[in-house]
């Protein structure tokens, strides 16, 4: 084992080689980390994470009372707030404590693909319309509204049954919930955890993108690596896919900011000292921690619903488009910033996933039934205008990574970095004259989100794949984007 | 009010630039995933004001004319000076979404360390463009500097 000193952006830590793909920063590194911090990398994507913040934000979260094992940094990690994005932390139950920053203010953010029942060639002329229709018919941007509007009853039964409801509202297929995380609904959610005002930002945003690097692409499967995963998954090479990102918008980000603000209140009364504000925290045990939970669960539901109700609208688009006999499949749907708790082996955990995916493999029981001989299906989107990809989750991953991988490409330059380097006309045409059918409502942020504002998502996959934290199954290409 | 013009900090002889209060002023500065804003002002109550008018910019990206609704009281009560302007950063966020009002003009009418009471008049829009998710406490700082104050505050984006 060989060890090298590493430099960090702010402060140094000693960092020891495991292997080709790991790093660790030994719980000596700095005398309040109770564990260590193993980071998933390669040289290159090694270079990038110590370029900023990520590496103090991932010591910072191993300070946290009753972290357990290791805590970890994806190779798409990036600096965030309190946690970095692409940190996984596990708390004992018994004398951990939960910390909204751990999770993200979208809670749910997260990633389902639809794959349709033709080939892309077969859309040919009509991708554009499509695209265009997509635009029109799933409101995007910020905090613009949607056309489902919910009375406050039907709101607190989305937050309580997730993608449950919108089967009943007959905007979900009776096959969609088996292939959803958790059947897209947490049982232990807590609509009376969540308070008037999330419910205020939150009553008129189902069915909506929001913005940032929130988007629907529609793209095509231009390889597959492990036949038999994509035929699990039906997926084979031409198809025609559709990738859904976005989270629970601004009922999410509310429950965070409340929470957080709760929790900041509440750590002198705990004794709990942090060497971020932003790691605000309680005992999962207390009061404050089981309520977070509850409404944590709630803002996941509410996700999940309006991924559900995202993927109507796109269904409706696409049978405007080209017939009925047109179907799109939901093939997964799945988080990458939430806290659940998980078995392994004898122990209870609550695992923080923040810009992390969780990955479970063939013989994990959370597997889905229909997925239980390859692993879980995982979708990194990579950066605007670059490849997506399908993995499968490992059983490898659970003792690697307590069940986690990568969550995308993750960003390597500020947006504002990123506006001066090129306009966003540029990168439109750029994208345009490849092929890739463009509906944004600003240059400005097309921007932001431009490829090179990203590490380079086919070397972050290989990591994964190489590190045994999934399984690579199928590329896919971009034809169409409607960003947020 | 947390001004440095009535604290004489200066060793006789050295040039006391805080008579000279801070012109408020904002800039962002440079981060991976979000967006950090440094704030200066003279006073802590012209930098909330300042504060207020930064998150303007960013929800208001286009130019915008004079505002077109009434004085509205915000009142903020936090655990201290320095979450008390991240939670009225909040709380501005929290009324563009659900009103789609951008508050464009502000008038801290008092402000202690746990406690502010501010008027402020918007604009109207259709749709919210509610840019920012939150203010976080990550790296929060609110600094007494020469001249009045300075604040660090990163905003999830």
């Amino acid at each position: 084992m060989s060890s090298s000193i590493s430099e960090i952006g702010v402060g140094h830590y000693r960092s020891i080689r495991v292997d080709d793909l790991v790093r660790e920063i030994p719980a000596s590194a700095r005398p309040d980390m109770r564990v260590p911090a193993r980071i998933f990398a390669d040289d290159e994507l090694w270079q990038q994470i110590v370029g900023d913040r990520s590496l103090d934000q991932l010591v910072n979260v191993a300070t946290l009372r009753g972290v357990t094992g290791c805590v970890y940094a994806m190779p798409d990690v990036h600096e965030g707030y309190g946690f970095p994005v692409g940190g996984v932390a596990a708390m004992r139950m018994e004398d951990g404590v939960i910390s909204p920053g751990g999770v993200g203010y979208d809670i749910n953010c997260g990633v389902r693909l639809l794959a349709s029942n033709l080939d892309a060639e077969e859309v040919g002329p009509k991708l554009e319309a499509i695209v265009h229709d997509l635009s029109r018919t799933v409101p995007s941007g910020t905090g613009r509204g949607g056309r489902i509007r919910l009375t406050e009853s039907e709101l607190d039964r989305v937050l309580a049954e997730g993608s449950r409801y919108l089967l009943e509202r007959g905007m979900a297929l009776p096959e969609d919930l088996p292939v959803t995380e958790a059947q897209g609904a947490l049982a232990a959610a807590d609509p009376s955890q969540v308070s008037s005002r999330a419910k205020q930002r939150g009553h008129d945003q189902l069915g909506t993108i929001g913005s940032g690097n929130h988007f629907i692409e529609v793209q095509l499967v231009d390889r597959v690596f492990d036949t038999a995963a994509a035929d699990a998954f039906g997926l084979h090479v031409g198809q025609l896919t559709v990738l859904i990102h976005t989270g629970s918008r601004g009922l999410g980000h509310q429950v965070c900011t409340d929470y957080v603000r709760r929790m900041d209140a509440a750590m002198l009364r705990e004794h709990i000292q942090l060497p971020d504000r932003e790691l605000a925290c309680a005992p999962i045990a207390s009061v404050e921690g089981r309520a977070y939970f509850a409404a944590m669960c709630a803002a996941a539901n509410f996700a999940w619903a309006n991924r559900q109700a995202i993927t109507h609208l796109v269904r409706e688009v696409f049978e405007r488009a080209l017939g009925p006999a047109r179907r799109l499949r939901l093939v997964y749907d799945v988080a990458h910033n939430m806290a659940k708790v998980e078995r392994y082996g004898d122990a209870t955990l609550l695992v923080h996933r923040k810009g992390a995916t969780r990955a479970f493999g063939p013989g994990h029981p959370e597997t889905p039934e229909p997925y239980r001989a390859v692993g879980q299906p995982v979708f990194i989107p990579g950066s605007m205008g670059t490849v997506s990809y399908v993995l499968a989750g490992t059983d490898e991953a659970l003792s690697r990574s307590c069940g986690s991988t990568c969550h995308g490409a993750g960003r390597a330059m500020s947006r504002g970095a990123a506006k001066r380097r090129q306009p966003g006309f540029q990168i439109r045409r750029e994208l345009e004259d490849r092929g890739i059918v463009v509906r944004c409502p600003s240059n400005a942020e097309l921007a932001e989100e431009a490829p090179y504002a990203y590490k380079d998502v086919e070397r972050v996959v290989e990591v994964v794949a190489r590190a045994g934290l999934a399984r690579k199954v199928a590329r896919l290409r971009p034809l169409g984007v409607v960003k947020g | 009010m947390y001004s440095f013009a009535s604290t004489p900090r200066f060793p006789s002889g050295w040039k006391d630039i805080s008579s000279t209060a801070l012109a408020p002023s904002h800039r962002f500065l440079e981060h991976t995933g979000e967006l950090a804003l440094l704030i200066r002002a003279g006073s802590f109550e012209e930098l909330l004001e300042e504060a207020g008018r930064a998150l303007a910019g960013l929800q208001l990206p286009a130019a915008h004319g004079p505002p077109e609704t009434d004085w509205e009281e915000i009142a903020v009560r936090s655990a201290d000076r320095d979450a008390l302007l991240v939670d009225w950063l909040n709380e501005l966020i929290f009324r563009a979404e659900r009103d789609r009002w951008i508050a464009v003009e502000f008038e801290i009418r008092h402000a202690s360390a746990t406690h502010l009471i501010a008027l402020a008049r918007g604009v109207r829009v259709s749709d919210a463009p509610a840019l920012v998710k939150a203010a976080t406490l990550h790296e929060l700082r609110v600094d007494a500097v020469p001249g009045g104050m300075e604040a660090h505050v990163i905003l999830d984006i």
